[in-house]
């Protein structure tokens, strides 16, 4: 999934300050499971709006942001869309995207889309994917150093991991390490001997 | 001529350090640190203490991500002077054209060693907001450098004129951690005629990484860095990747009355330690090298200064 996080509300009124008669578009996929685009979230920026005195004309969380047939199909589903002047999107870019190429108004987004991620065990689980459009994971037990290392690399770690932790981030673990111990626990660590040439790093 | 000169007052041995990593010597390579600025001066009155001492001097590449002047400049300055030069290249600040790009304009000024590394990240350094590049790393580096003095670039274009040239790398030297001992030796793979080591202080540690990687075939040079006192030490115990001082050094440095003192004192002692295990010495001391000659005295290498 897109995981994106929701920016903070002054920049939002800030976006907004010319901006009245908005209509909210959530989005039922990724930004409704990592809370930051589903009706609850929607229905709390509508109060919000509310709050500071904007007119909020109405709201509507279609099943994907990005993925909408033309304005008639948003029409279809809540027909106060064609009173508002403006509509606020709470999805990641993609959905900001493609509402913007179908709605004849200014469109803009509530969150910042930061990375290809997962959820598991209700944790986040951001940068998993790099979407290089050449996926070789499996040679890393499935955890993607391209997502996950700062530095991209292919050919094991820098030298700048202290104590098993990141050179960049020193609360998350070297994905090398993790790399090395489920490699280790599939008994493939043989796969760690390959050496990625050039050709192969885009 | 330059070269004559230099040999006649130099107690190194003669020969380029290509030759030097064939043979039987002992060798010393020291760190040169680009000035933040345009004034040479410093730089090249380090290199001026290690004349006749070092068979090479290592030019830092934006060293922990702190902008300085470029290594090619500095390399060629160096050269001028008659020193021998192991430019560093990490993978931070350039992309693969740029890369090849400047190893064949520091082949053209005489460079003819050449130290590979990924680099420390952006974030770590005086410019945190930089882009870090990191198109290809360290081992493709290499990858490179052995395509281009086989007479190829990346893209298979011909290239001439990069014969002689001497491709090195860096490694940690503790063998407890996997995964950097597996790619030292994909860099030896991919043709790493050298290996210059993070900082060593544990002697036995060291000891066990050279048993650990017997089997390569390739001369390492132990990096050392001279303590100056116990807080030193802490710090680099809790900041620089690699480095691990073991306590009961920290304790002396706590004990001595003069700690700089000690500090060579017991880099002396580890250079005599692991002498016998590795082709050389790698001294990067903090500040300047005024202190370098005592050093290598006391620990027998250098016994004419």
């Amino acid at each position: 999934m897109i995981i994106s996080s929701a920016k903070p509300f002054e920049e939002i009124m800030e976006l907004l300050k010319d901006e009245d008669d908005i209509f909210i578009i959530g989005c039922n996929a990724c930004a409704a499971k990592i809370q930051v685009g589903g009706e609850p979230e929607v229905i709390m920026m509508q109060q919000r709006l509310e709050e500071q005195g904007k007119r909020v004309a109405g709201y509507l969380v279609p099943s994907a942001a990005c993925s909408v047939a033309s304005f008639d199909s948003l029409i279809e589903k809540n027909p106060v869309i064609k009173e508002a002047k403006t509509i606020l999107v709470m999805a990641c870019g993609s959905g900001v995207s493609t509402v913007s190429r179908v709605a004849d108004m200014p469109v803009y987004p509530s969150n910042n889309t930061d990375s290809l991620g997962g959820r598991s065990h209700g944790e986040v689980l951001p940068e998993l994917c790099a979407m290089c459009g050449n996926c070789t994971i499996y040679y890393f037990g499935g955890i993607c150093p391209k997502g996950q290392c700062p530095k991209q690399l292919l050919n094991g770690p820098c030298g700048g991991s202290m104590e098993g932790k990141c050179e960049v981030d020193p609360q998350k673990d070297c994905v090398w390490g993790l790399i090395y111990r489920r490699l280790e626990k599939i008994g493939r660590l043989n796969l760690l001997e390959r050496v990625w040439e050039c050709e192969e790093s885009r | 001529m330059i070269l004559k000169a230099r040999l006649a007052y130099s107690p190194t041995m003669p020969g380029t350090f290509k030759e030097k990593l064939l043979s039987d010597d002992f060798l010393v390579t020291a760190e040169i640190t680009p000035p933040k600025g345009t004034d040479l001066s410093e730089a090249l009155g380090d290199a001026e203490i290690l004349r006749g001492l070092a068979d090479a001097l290592n030019v830092t590449d934006n060293q922990r991500a702190v902008m300085r002047m470029s290594p090619l400049a500095v390399s060629k300055a160096l050269l001028d002077k008659g020193h021998e030069v192991i430019m560093q290249l990490t993978c931070r600040d350039r992309n693969r054209l740029a890369l090849q790009s400047d190893v064949l304009a520091a082949y053209s000024l005489g460079v003819r060693n050449i130290c590979v590394m990924s680099g420390d990240h952006t974030t770590k350094g005086d410019h945190p907001k930089a882009r870090p590049v990191f198109d290809i790393d360290s081992v493709q580096l290499l990858e490179a450098l052995r395509k281009m003095k086989e007479g190829f670039d990346l893209s298979g274009n011909a290239i001439a004129g990069l014969e002689g040239l001497t491709v090195g790398a860096v490694s940690n030297a503790d063998p407890a951690q996997p995964m950097q001992m597996l790619k030292l030796r994909k860099k030896i793979r991919m043709g790493a005629e050298f290996i210059q080591t993070q900082a060593v202080y544990d002697a036995g540690q060291f000891e066990i990484f050279m048993e650990q990687t017997g089997d390569l075939e390739v001369p390492v040079i132990a990096g050392v860095i001279p303590l100056k006192s116990a807080k030193m030490a802490r710090f680099m115990n809790g900041n620089i990747p690699g480095i691990r001082v073991p306590p009961e050094m920290i304790e002396r440095m706590e004990k001595a009355e003069d700690p700089a003192d000690e500090g060579i004192s017991i880099c002396a002692q580890t250079i005599i330690e692991i002498k016998k295990l590795c082709k050389g010495v790698h001294v990067m001391p903090i500040g300047t090298h005024d202190r370098t000659p005592e050093l290598l005295r006391i620990a027998g290498i250098r016994k004419g200064y």
